[in-house]
């Protein structure tokens, strides 16, 4: 007798193992691919049963981003970036401008904003591993403005995720304990928790993520944001390498299978987008590529790497379906279907576009470059 | 020489380190352990001449030439061709080994000498004695067969 779940896991692994060698033949990265498996498969793949690996995915994936962009980076980036992040952040404003022109009371533009507004931690930094592009300038910037988006994105999910009343103040509370947490108790606990067994941390760095994933969830605040500022605390209890390098494949597999029943629900929940959906999510692409040209002005690139830091900041991911989810609940179906427009669409296109940069940018001379190149 | 460091968040440290010629050299230290070396020419900013890629533990051994401590021979009592036909290792102390807090002679195996101990943020501890007592963290630089080199890795991790 085995159970069912373990064939829906074996389809989809056959699936995505098959989509992601198509891809890697030709030298791309697999995510897009997943999303597009899941596309092909729609209505047919049966969620329910590959639970609890894609939920455990996700927070895993939210647990690692807070786990590398947590705010002591703050301190670590340069001024340029910094500021090159406050370009980035007009962009959260200018998408609830564009909520409440469309009809939305506050707390869906907000929803909006922070839709159009954050990109993808998790999604950029593979894809800048897989092209082989960490070395490079506009790397430095773009992994910088992240940090500042994803700590903006988890405050305004603090303030949104709660509903009202209770719910806002526990999440704040909750939220608040977690970050002393990590600022105080974390190097005061890390040298007794450096003799801990891999074992141990695993399976205790496992209970804590989803354990405060069920908290936020029970006090009606965003489980997102607990798995997020999980990471965080381990980041502060000085865990950062090992749980990256112990979690690393197990997250990997939860997120591929994620990303696969995104693919396969998106339809159903884009299938009565109106144009207004469509257009937002066009809006929202385009509306951050000046602003970030701007900001990777400020922040000392050449025109060149500016064109390639706007582009990299393009892929949506983790934190748009997180806001979309919520918009969900929430009532503001428009907010989700967006959040999912943009998600399908900006992986593909911010993948190809990062891919074959260097080809189409790549004639541009640098103005600061200075001497002509020896061949 | 000029160093300049900067975090790469999710991806590592990212090293500049522009040399009295004017070259310069990019090393990105990737979470994974992997090293990605990158060398411009000087006055070159944009295109690499050359790329490396090294795993965790290529890059040590360079380090460990560049350095030019681990390769004297004085290090081993022996001749340099004599090093040369064994093996060296470099074995990190994992936090949750059994050789945390203990004695490095407690873990004495026959045929594999124990040439330095590196520990995060104090100077490279060479020839240890007996006594010492190792941390979650150290790495210990060992040479001998590779067989006697193994077996002392295996006491080490077990």
């Amino acid at each position: 007798m085995i159970h069912p779940s373990v064939e829906a896991f074996a389809l989809a692994a056959v699936l995505l193992a098959l989509g992601a060698a198509l891809v890697h033949r030709l030298r791309f990265p697999p995510l897009p691919a997943y999303l597009l498996v899941g596309l092909a498969l729609g209505e047919r793949l049966d969620i329910e049963t590959l639970e609890p690996l894609p939920s455990l995915g996700l927070l895993l994936l939210l647990f690692s981003v807070g786990l590398e962009f947590g705010p002591d980076r703050l301190g670590q980036l340069s001024q340029r970036v910094l500021r090159a992040g406050a370009w980035d952040a007009l962009a959260l404003p200018l998408g609830a401008g564009l909520g409440l022109a469309t009809g939305l009371d506050w707390r869906g533009a907000l929803l909006l904003g922070g839709i159009l507004y954050v990109s993808s931690s998790a999604v950029i930094v593979k894809l800048i591993l897989d092209l082989r592009r960490a070395s490079s300038p506009e790397s430095e910037m773009t992994l910088g403005v992240l940090v500042f988006e994803d700590l903006v994105v988890a405050f305004l999910l603090v303030l949104l995720g709660g509903g009202s009343g209770m719910g806002l103040l526990g999440g704040m509370g909750l939220a608040f304990a977690y970050w002393m947490a990590a600022r105080w108790l974390g190097p005061r606990l890390s040298r007794g928790i450096e003799g801990f067994s891999n074992e141990l941390v695993l399976l205790a760095g496992a209970a804590l993520v989803s354990g405060s994933a069920s908290l936020f969830h029970s006090i009606g605040a965003s489980e997102g944001v607990g798995a997020f500022l999980c990471g965080m605390v381990a980041a502060g209890l000085g865990l950062r390498e090992r749980l990256e390098h112990l979690f690393g494949p197990v997250r990997d597999l939860g997120v591929a299978l994620f990303f696969l029943t995104v693919g396969a629900q998106a339809l159903g929940l884009i299938q009565g987008a109106g144009g207004l959906a469509v257009g937002l999510a066009v809006i929202g692409l385009l509306a951050k590529l000046p602003l970030n040209l701007w900001g990777a002005k400020e922040a000392g690139l050449n025109p060149k790497r500016q064109r390639y830091a706007a582009i990299y900041l393009l892929p949506r991911g983790e934190f748009n379906l997180v806001l979309g989810t919520l918009a969900l609940h929430q009532g503001y179906l428009l907010v989700a279907q967006v959040a999912v427009i943009l998600v399908l669409v900006s992986i593909p296109l911010g993948s190809v576009l990062m891919r074959y940069a260097p080809e189409w940018f790549g004639k541009l001379r640098s103005s600061a470059g200075g001497s002509p190149r020896r061949v | 020489m000029r160093v300049e460091e900067a975090v790469l968040p999710g991806v590592g440290r990212k090293y500049t380190i522009s040399v009295r010629s004017g070259d310069r050299i990019v090393v990105v230290v990737h979470h994974s352990g992997g090293r990605e070396l990158q060398y411009y020419e000087k006055g070159e900013l944009e295109e690499p001449v050359a790329t490396l890629d090294l795993t965790d533990e290529e890059a040590r051994e360079l380090g460990a030439i560049l350095a030019g401590v681990l390769f004297a021979p004085e290090a081993v009592g022996d001749t340099r061709t004599k090093l040369a036909a064994e093996s060296l290792e470099w074995v990190r102390i994992e936090p949750g080994s059994p050789a945390v807090r203990q004695q490095i002679g407690d873990f004495a195996t026959s045929g594999v000498h124990t040439l330095a101990v590196l520990r995060g943020g104090e100077a490279l501890l060479p020839n240890p004695a007996p006594e010492t007592v190792l941390q979650a963290g150290d790495t210990l630089v060992v040479a001998g067969s590779r067989e006697a080199v193994e077996r002392f890795v295996q006491k080490v991790r077990a």
